[in-house]
């Protein structure tokens, strides 16, 4: 499916007194469905406030984006939660975990306001924490954490899967395995996964890579053969 | 200088941190301000009274004597070396007339200088005939300044005996320091109560003595009312004056009885005198009356005599006539003779006529015939004379016969008519002899009774009772005693509330002061990496503190100390409306333990979580804190409960039992505010319903009268049936009412025995019953029941033995067989068997205890006015009053209460508002990644609103617990001793509490649900804290 999320000209100013800081500044580029994309950048390039944005957490100050055929910048405060909490799911660089909550708990938090999901032991079988799932969050280790996270993410079933730099907490190892089950989620089950990442050697496992430069998009490369993350050393 | 960069990051962090920093200032201020505030309100309360009755120059020291008091009383009293002034004054009792009663006032005289009035309106008297009217009388009495006011005594003595006029003109009102609220005492005549005074100048009084007598005592003004040093110099004073009251006592009773005695012997005298001078004149008319009868006996004897002399006049004129007649018929016979002699003669004549001329007889016989005839003519006309003369003697016999005989018929017509006068007189003077011996009966009476009165007075001389002297100070002035009372309640409740006040601002620096250090961890790591000693890191935090408690101490104490005893001593002007004088000093003790303990308690708050901090590696400061572990609570651990709950539910359960911190301040805090409100309104309910319960529950007579002690038996029968016959009382009956003294142990109290005529009767008049059980008791001979409040002062209870110190019969020991309830006084109930067993006699019943027919309870007073008519009553109690009074003066307490317990709430409110803050910016992160994923505002809120929820409900029950335990503390210790307060609070008022508090929980809610929209997830999501 083409253009199953379209940006066009969105730009995102902070106003600080007199100032204007263009923090994205025209940035278009569409993704289609399935996609695994990397979007690539230096600190401060403005790619997190594009994936805000993109993930209904801020809005846009101009510009229209498109998800599915929905125009999400038209947007009320309430249709953006729902579209948090139908459409997306979020993976953080630090889990964002509540917790309180055991692996498990975590993921059925999610799953509480969601019509459609999967079964939340499954899920976490599925990212290989079905051995914790009672344990909490202080419990697990970094890594399993963000399992967690990818899994309280996926058992959503969201149209969009959007990670910020979800391994920038971890180690190598570690990462290296995390961006291997967001690639193989994306494989298996045809999710659209949109990883954002400082790390340009990350490049060559992106069906898309988006390049961001100064609030805008610097390049945009279509990889007709992704390589699997373990074939990527850095 | 070497910390001069640390001190200006001191300094810019109080700028930067403004708000916080404020927070502390304001909460130490608001608590600081109540703690020394209400503290200081107590002496403040005692330095106002204290200062209004110096400005009015009130009296420490009354003298009363039943005889009065002379000027020689004064100057003694004066002599006494501890006393500063002595003034004598005047007063009585009077009757006026208020609508359709007759209302009882005190009249009094002003004096020189002490107990000055305060004139409201309207000028002071100065002139005869005026007077001035108490201001809190004249608005209910219905008179008006300018209006006449009459009085009457009262008694069978005339009101004038005692006061100059009897009709005054109002021409002000006025205030006295001797009646501070709304007492006015109470009196021996009309209904008993008194309703007001009456201020007159001295001169208005017509007695010779002094009725009181007013002192100051020297030093004592310089002391504050209400205090032992006080009570101290007073009592010393009154004892001095014990010392001179014996001698002054007799003197007065010796003056007093010559006085009398010289009285009964000029009476005597004069009785004497007059019966002296009846007695002469009973004689003298006595005499005047014999002599009358004498009178009147001649009189009759001289119309009988006349008569007789009548008679014998007339027997005399008889003879007389008779006499006459004869004579007549001599002098007839004689004429006759002579007649015929002139016959012979005039024969011889005409035969001498023929003779003569003849010549033939010789001459000389011719002229001796002649001769002899003319002899015989001569002789004959001789005769006829003499018998003429004979005649007319005679015919004036006759004349003199028939005059005597008019005269003898005018003299018995005289006589007749003197006759007929007897009668009449005789008629006068049995008159006059009974109007004589009623006279002399009524002077023999008169002189009776004179002697009997004599008699009586001299009876009366004898009888004369001794002077007693009667030494009062202030407490005996109605609500004296109150005043000092309410500023000990005051006290009491400075030891609660702001101790509360207190709690909840420490918590909250506690809270504020935790939070601030943990947020600047790693600027305390690095400082501390930086090689800042321990010490000078922490100094900041505690600086801060510091200056922030200190700030809000200072500014707390100056307004606190200066506002609420304010507000309160205010707010008790409604029960003493003019005592105008309001101090409020600063109290350096109240404030320095104020802010000793609020720096206390905010430096050690510091102090403890910078500890905390202080106590890790510089780098593991810098790192964020590790986060909280998950834990499973126990709840878990019972399926049964935790199968059931629902995934969020589970989730508020865990969240609320990991914050422990939070969890129990914030119940702490809920539990706080609803304890307040649960005490708030159950002190309305305890202290506002025992006059209710006392007085319709327990003692349900309208009027107690008490029968005088010197009252024959029969007077004291009338007085009874005169109650039991009025058509207007429901039921009435007899008991005994007297005070005794009961001891346990050490512990000694008066209580007053009460011993009913008939049991049965009597419990239609005071229910014996438990307050908890509601059981009835009944009184036997086997035991007393004592009132509640006596058993717990005395610290005994059902079962165990208690003495009575009887004067005569020494110590008397007795069973308790029951504990009752009551709130008003001590009793001792006894019943008459047991009565008589103890005390060898039988009891002499002195009250009588009257119900009104419910138709007729308006008419109360005038039953009573009835009553006190009779001679065997000596006053008489007013169930009704006696509530009133209760009402009003508990009703200023409520006043107080209601305003420390809103501020308390209040209070309780910002502390769920800054915990709730707390709570949220904690947990910012959290809440945002529910944003993110999806949650609504509504069910983010509600994600936090269901712990406040479950904390306010556990908050509440441990507030209906705490506030249960808190309101019986209040109540114990705001208990005046004569009292006890209800033990009780309504569901009603759980209810409101519960209410009330829940609604707070709800604002708070409400309040924080705008804060939660505004979370913004992007930023609390960018980093870990």
């Amino acid at each position: 499916m083409k253009d199953f999320v379209k940006l066009e000209g969105i730009t995102k100013t902070y106003k600080m007194g007199e100032v204007k800081i263009h923090a994205v500044d025209g940035i278009d580029f569409s993704i289609n469905k399935g996609e695994f994309v990397v979007i690539v950048g230096p600190s401060g390039a403005g790619k997190t406030t594009v994936l805000n944005i993109l993930g209904g957490m801020d809005t846009a100050t101009s510009g229209t984006i498109t998800v599915d055929g929905a125009d999400i910048t038209r947007y009320s405060g309430k249709q953006l939660t729902s579209y948090r909490r139908d459409d997306i799911g979020f993976v953080f660089q630090f889990y964002n975990l509540m917790p309180n909550l055991t692996a498990l708990e975590n993921v059925e938090l999610a799953m509480q306001i969601c019509k459609d999901h999967l079964d939340a032991k499954e899920v976490l079988m599925e990212v290989g924490l079905g051995d914790r799932l009672d344990n909490f969050p202080a419990q697990l280790s970094g890594g399993e954490q963000q399992r967690v996270s990818i899994a309280r993410a996926l058992a959503k079933r969201p149209k969009l899967l959007l990670c910020d730099e979800p391994t920038g907490a971890l180690d190598y190892n570690t990462g290296k395995s995390i961006l291997k089950l967001l690639q193989d989620m994306c494989r298996e089950r045809g999710m659209t996964v949109i990883v954002i990442t400082h790390n340009s050697a990350l490049a060559p496992m992106a069906d898309r890579l988006i390049k961001i430069k100064n609030g805008k998009v610097s390049e945009i490369k279509i990889n007709e053969n992704p390589v699997s993350i373990d074939c990527i050393e850095w | 200088m070497k910390k001069k960069t640390l001190r200006k990051d001191f300094f810019m962090e109080i700028k930067r941190s403004l708000g916080r920093f404020l927070s502390i200032f304001f909460i130490v201020a608001i608590g600081v301000a109540f703690f020394s505030g209400i503290r200081s309100s107590e002496p403040d309360m005692r330095l106002s009274g204290d200062a209004y009755f110096d400005k009015q120059q009130l009296m420490d020291i009354k003298v009363l004597s039943t005889l009065g008091l002379t000027q020689k009383d004064v100057q003694e009293v004066q002599k006494i070396k501890e006393i500063e002034t002595v003034e004598g004054g005047y007063s009585i009792d009077a009757l006026c007339q208020v609508y359709d009663s007759k209302k009882v006032v005190h009249i009094c005289s002003i004096l020189p200088t002490l107990n000055a009035v305060n004139v409201e309106e309207g000028r002071m008297p100065s002139q005869a005939g005026e007077c001035l009217i108490d201001v809190e009388f004249i608005k209910s009495s219905g008179y008006r300044i300018g209006d006449e006011i009459t009085f009457s005594s009262g008694t069978s003595e005339s009101i004038t005996d005692r006061l100059k006029h009897q009709t005054y003109t109002i021409v002000g009102t006025a205030s006295s320091p001797c009646y501070i609220s709304y007492g006015r005492g109470s009196s021996l005549i009309g209904t008993g109560n008194v309703s007001g005074f009456i201020c007159v100048p001295e001169e208005e009084f017509n007695m010779d003595v002094y009725t009181e007598l007013y002192a100051t005592v020297k030093g004592a003004k310089e002391e504050i009312a209400f205090t032992n040093a006080y009570s101290k110099k007073v009592k010393k004073a009154e004892k001095a004056i014990e010392k001179i009251k014996t001698a002054r006592e007799k003197e007065r009773y010796d003056a007093v009885v010559k006085d009398a005695q010289n009285q009964l012997q000029k009476a005597k005298e004069e009785f004497e005198r007059g019966k002296k001078e009846a007695q002469v004149q009973i004689e003298a008319a006595n005499t005047q009356l014999n002599s009358g009868k004498t009178e009147l006996e001649n009189a009759k004897n001289r119309i009988a005599s006349g008569y007789q002399e009548i008679d014998e006049g007339s027997s005399n004129l008889d003879t007389q006539q008779e006499e006459l007649n004869r004579q007549y018929m001599e002098v007839v016979a004689r004429s006759a003779q002579v007649e015929e002699k002139e016959n012979q003669l005039a024969q011889a004549k005409e035969l001498w006529a023929l003779f003569e001329d003849s010549d033939k007889i010789e001459e000389s016989i011719k002229v001796e015939i002649r001769n002899k005839i003319a002899e015989a003519q001569a002789q004959l006309e001789d005769a006829r004379s003499q018998l003429d003369a004979a005649k007319a003697q005679l015919d004036y016999g006759q004349q003199q016969i028939t005059q005597g005989r008019e005269q003898t018929k005018q003299a018995e017509k005289n006589l007749e008519k003197a006759e007929q006068l007897i009668p009449s007189k005789e008629q006068e003077l049995n008159s006059a002899q009974q109007q004589f011996e009623n006279s002399k009966k009524e002077a023999e009476e008169k002189i009776l009774e004179g002697e009997k009165k004599i008699k009586a007075a001299e009876e009366d001389v004898s009888k004369i009772e001794h002077a007693k002297w009667y030494i009062q100070n202030r407490e005996d002035l109605p609500d004296y005693k109150g005043y000092g009372e309410n500023a000990d309640r005051m006290k009491a409740i400075g030891r609660v509330f702001p101790v509360l006040f207190f709690l909840v601002a420490a918590l909250i620096s506690l809270t504020t002061m935790t939070r601030m250090v943990e947020e600047q961890r790693v600027q305390i790591g690095t400082l501390k990496a930086l090689g800042y000693s321990k010490v000078a890191i922490a100094m900041k935090y505690v600086g801060y503190a510091f200056i922030a408690t200190i700030g809000g101490s200072v500014v707390g104490i100056l307004i606190g100390e200066k506002i609420l005893p304010y507000i309160i001593i205010v707010s008790y002007g409604i029960m003493y409306q003019h005592m105008h004088v309001v101090l409020t000093p600063y109290h350096a003790y109240y404030g320095f333990m104020a802010a000793v303990v609020a720096l206390g308690c905010t430096l050690l708050a510091t102090g403890f979580s910078c500890y905390k901090e202080m106590k890790q590696q510089p780098a593991e400061l810098m790192r964020p804190p590790a986060p909280k572990q998950g834990k499973r609570v126990f709840m878990e651990k019972i399926p049964f409960i935790w199968k059931r709950l629902s995934f969020i539910w589970k989730a508020t359960v865990r969240n609320l039992i990991r914050y422990k911190k939070r969890f129990f301040m914030t119940i702490i805090g809920i539990g706080g505010c609803m304890a307040l409100l649960l005490v708030g309104f159950g002190l309305r309910d305890s202290i506002v319903d025992i006059a209710d319960l006392q007085f319709s529950k327990i003692q349900t007579f309208d009027a107690t009268v008490i029968l005088s002690k010197d009252a024959t038996k029969l007077d004291k029968e009338n007085t009874y049936d005169a109650l039991k016959k009025d058509q207007r009382v429901e039921d009435t009956t007899l008991g005994l009412l007297q005070s005794v003294e009961i001891v346990n142990g050490d512990t000694k109290k008066d209580v007053y025995l009460t011993v009913p005529n008939n049991i049965d009767a009597f419990q239609r008049f005071v229910s014996f019953q438990n307050r908890t059980s509601k059981e009835t008791y009944h009184l036997d001979e086997k035991g007393v029941i004592l009132t509640e409040k006596m058993a717990k002062m005395l610290g005994v209870k059902k079962g165990d033995n208690i003495v009575i110190k009887d004067d005569i019969r020494g110590e008397l020991s007795l069973k308790i067989s029951e504990i009752c309830e009551n709130y008003v006084g001590h009793y001792l109930y006894m019943s008459p068997k047991l009565y008589e067993k103890t005390y060898g006699n039988l009891p002499e019943y002195n009250a009588v205890y009257y119900t009104m027919k419910m138709e007729d309870k308006d008419q109360l007073e005038s039953v009573g006015e009835a009553v006190m008519q009779t001679k065997g009553a000596l006053s008489i109690n007013y169930t009704k009053e006696l509530k009133t009074t209760l009402d009003k003066m508990l009703g200023s307490l409520n006043v107080v209460l209601v305003v420390l317990v809103v501020s308390a709430g209040m209070l309780a409110f910002v502390v769920l508002y800054n915990l709730n803050n707390i709570n949220i910016t904690e947990r910012q992160r959290e809440l945002a990644t529910l944003k993110v994923l999806g949650f609504y505002n509504k069910e983010v809120s509600s994600y936090v609103y269901r712990e406040n929820m479950i904390l306010s409900i556990l908050g509440t029950i441990l507030g209906m617990i705490l506030g249960r335990l808190l309101h019986r503390f209040v109540i114990v210790t705001v208990e005046v001793e004569a009292a006890m307060f209800g033990r009780n609070i309504n569901f009603s008022s759980f209810v409101y509490s519960f209410l009330i508090t829940i609604g707070f929980s709800f604002l708070v809610n409400g309040v924080m649900y705008f804060k939660l929209k505004k979370i913004d997830m992007v930023e609390s999501l960018k980093s870990v804290e």
